[in-house]
């Protein structure tokens, strides 16, 4: 019971539920306005972490710098998968009927052929770097710079994101979208345009959440499925395309996880893990925070 | 002029492929097949680089031995994509349709195990290298040898004697569930306790759990004087953070399979210091004069050092098939008959099979030192001083 009070606890609860929110958000922006299943997007997380770590052994820029690189360049990658392919399928009727099913196929596609590119380029060996890797005494807990640093940008990632979507044009457009694609074009919002930037948004975030991780494991070319993995269990159990969701949803998760473990025995994890995931999709197969379908 | 070109280019290309038939004509095929994609690639991309090497410094000394023949050998590699049920198909493809000379070894303890029904159905001799399993033990003798000595009884066994040394009185222990983890646990709790050891903290943990604070937490806790934390490289990192985080001052802190990856020591550099591990290798044991020799070889090969357990089981199982071969030539009954039975010199020192198993190479504690892993037991074989973990680094 002492594990309940412990903050060390509580510490290890919030760095981890900052790097479910981080690896969830980008993966809920994009199936929320486009549904799409980016099944690719532990690969791109990969992707971040390998350019954090070649910024600092090659140039020395330490991950705290080289993070906006790394979103710059899965949103780059973003916008090149968007408007050299994706646009073309989604304009098609004939795809459009089944883009659930054919978003995930042409994005498996996409993880195998980043995987590989990824190993070819670098080798398959792990790579991992010290840095900010001091320990931060906060009274009674003490916490590695890193996973720090980790916790405060996630946090500043999803405020962001909150605010964008709430207060901002371009948010508000993209949640009238996201609401009813058809009414929003009546009245006169580009999609196209949206959907372009929402999903740069989602491959950045991507990007900068692998730059984040790659401080505290290593980076390797097919590291990136089991954080695809969690994602989808995240947006699923919080709702899928609902951001406060994805928000609720991997708090909830690394919660779970540590307290869970804490409480009983890490042997449990995955039981108590899967089981709450069955459970509430059981009593709100939408999510904790999904519409119900009528 | 356009004749002309065309008439060199044709006396070119018979020249390059009458040249390139003779090579193949001469050149020994050795066959592989080995994760190069899918989640074992990382851990197993530095043991084919071990075989690259292997096969390039014989080839740059005119080839290998076939009983007093030189002749140049030639690689056959297939990815097995991290997917044992693709071993035994892949190693037929190698015996049936390649027409190897020689097999290399792939890759865990389930390849191995994937592969023994193949290599006993074309009596086709291949030296295993990183299997180590009690199930091994119930291999008949045959067409496979096992020559790495950290068996998870012999871990057991001496690591708690290791700890009675010291006069331990209690531990700690965290396992991953995986096959060679949760083995060589179970005969930890056997052996602890026939040493006096209490076993205070006894919990396991799956591989996709992404934070062992709860765990070291509670080991923190108990006071235990040993941490058994049987690890391997991913989950290792966790519990480095988390027992730096929670200042866990534990003397005897065990990591099973980690901290002896150059990328391992790279990210943790002086906090290793005092952290133990499972080995049976150092380039420091001048008993092992080869040793030296390949670490230096396979550090200029590729900057980094190699792995102190599965890239040197690796190099160890080329060695003894390339020493076999120089007495026995290709010939399978004849390989059979001198693998079961020579001692080889290798860079772990002699080898001997006796039935499957290796013999003669005792399983050995390493302890990082600075950030050099230095043997620490058995004592006769120690490159280094057994000593307690100290504070972490700052």
């Amino acid at each position: 019971m002492e594990q309940i009070a412990s903050l060390q606890i509580l510490l290890s609860a919030l760095v981890l539920s900052s790097v479910y929110v981080l690896v969830a958000l980008g993966l809920n922006l994009v199936y929320g306005t486009m549904r799409l299943l980016n099944v690719a997007h532990g690969d791109l997380m990969m992707l971040g972490g390998y350019v954090a770590y070649w910024s600092l052994v090659l140039l020395g820029i330490g991950t705290l710098g080289s993070m906006f690189g790394a979103a710059a360049l899965g949103a780059l990658l973003g916008f090149i998968l968007y408007q050299f392919l994706l646009r073309r399928f989604l304009s098609n009727s004939r795809f459009a009927q089944r883009l659930e099913s054919n978003s995930m196929i042409i994005f498996f596609g996409l993880s195998i052929i980043v995987q590989n590119l990824m190993s070819l380029a670098f080798t398959a060996d792990p790579r991992s770097y010290n840095y900010m890797n001091g320990i931060v005494d906060l009274g009674h807990v003490r916490v590695e710079a890193s996973r720090l640093v980790v916790l405060v940008v996630g946090v500043a990632a999803a405020t962001s994101l909150v605010l964008f979507f709430r207060y901002s044009r371009l948010g508000l457009a993209a949640r009238a979208l996201i609401q009813q694609k058809d009414a929003a074009a009546l009245v006169g919002i580009d999609a196209n345009r949206i959907n372009l930037i929402v999903f740069c948004l989602g491959f950045g975030l991507a990007g900068l959440a692998g730059a984040l991780v790659s401080m505290t494991e290593a980076i390797t070319p097919f590291g990136g499925f089991q954080y695809t993995i969690a994602a989808f269990v995240i947006i699923i159990l919080g709702g899928l395309g609902n951001l406060w969701g994805g928000i609720v949803g991997g708090v909830l998760l690394a919660f779970i996880e540590i307290y869970g473990s804490a409480l009983t025995s890490t042997a449990y994890r995955s039981i108590i893990v899967y089981g709450v995931f069955v459970a509430v999709l059981c009593l709100r197969p939408q999510g904790l925070l999904g519409k119900r379908i009528a | 002029m356009k004749r002309l070109i065309k008439r060199i280019c044709q006396v070119v290309m018979a020249g390059l492929l009458l040249t390139s038939s003779a090579i193949a004509a001469d050149s020994v095929k050795v066959g592989v097949g080995i994760a190069q994609t899918g989640f074992l690639a990382p851990t197993a991309e530095p043991i084919l680089n071990a075989y690259k090497l292997w096969a390039k410094q014989l080839n740059d000394k005119g080839g290998l031995d076939v009983a007093g023949e030189r002749r140049p050998i030639e690689l056959v590699v297939y990815d097995d994509q991290s997917d044992f049920s693709k071993e035994a198909a892949i190693y037929e493809k190698l015996i049936t349709d390649d027409k190897v000379d020689l097999l290399l070894s792939p890759y865990t303890t389930a390849a191995h195990l994937a592969v023994v029904g193949v290599l006993e159905r074309y009596q086709f001799p291949m030296v295993g290298s990183t299997a180590s399993s009690e199930q091994l033990k119930q291999i008949k003798p045959g067409n496979i040898w096992f020559p790495s000595p950290t068996m998870p009884s012999q871990i057991a066994t001496e690591y708690a004697k290791l700890l009675k040394a010291q006069g331990v009185k209690s531990a700690a222990m965290a396992v991953l569930q995986t096959p060679y983890s949760l083995e060589t646990a179970g005969l930890l709790r056997q052996t602890l306790k026939e040493q006096g050891i209490e076993l205070l903290v006894d919990e396991s943990y799956d591989f996709s759990t992404k934070d062992l604070t709860a765990i070291v937490s509670k080991i923190k806790a108990s006071g235990a004087e040993a941490v058994i934390a049987l690890t391997l490289p991913g989950d290792a990192i966790l519990y480095m953070k988390a027992a730096r985080e929670q200042d866990l001052l534990a003397p005897y802190q065990f990591l099973l399979i980690g901290p002896t990856g150059d990328w391992f020591q790279k990210m943790f550099g002086n906090d290793l210091d005092g952290i133990l591990t499972a080995g049976h290798w150092s380039p420091a044991q001048a008993k092992w004069p080869k040793a030296k020799t390949f670490y230096d070889d396979y550090v200029a090969a590729y900057g980094m050092s190699p792995d102190y357990l599965d890239v040197v089981l690796s190099w160890i199982s080329a060695e003894i098939t390339e020493q076999a071969v120089a007495v026995a030539g290709l010939d399978k009954g004849k390989l059979r008959e001198v693998i079961s039975t020579h001692t080889f010199d290798t860079i772990n020192g002699p080898i001997k099979f006796d039935g499957v198993q290796n013999a003669t190479t005792p399983v050995m504690f390493l302890q990082l030192q600075g950030s050099t892993p230095q043997i620490v037991w058995p004592t006769d074989l120690a490159t280094g001083q057994l000593k307690t973990k100290g504070p972490w680094a700052k």
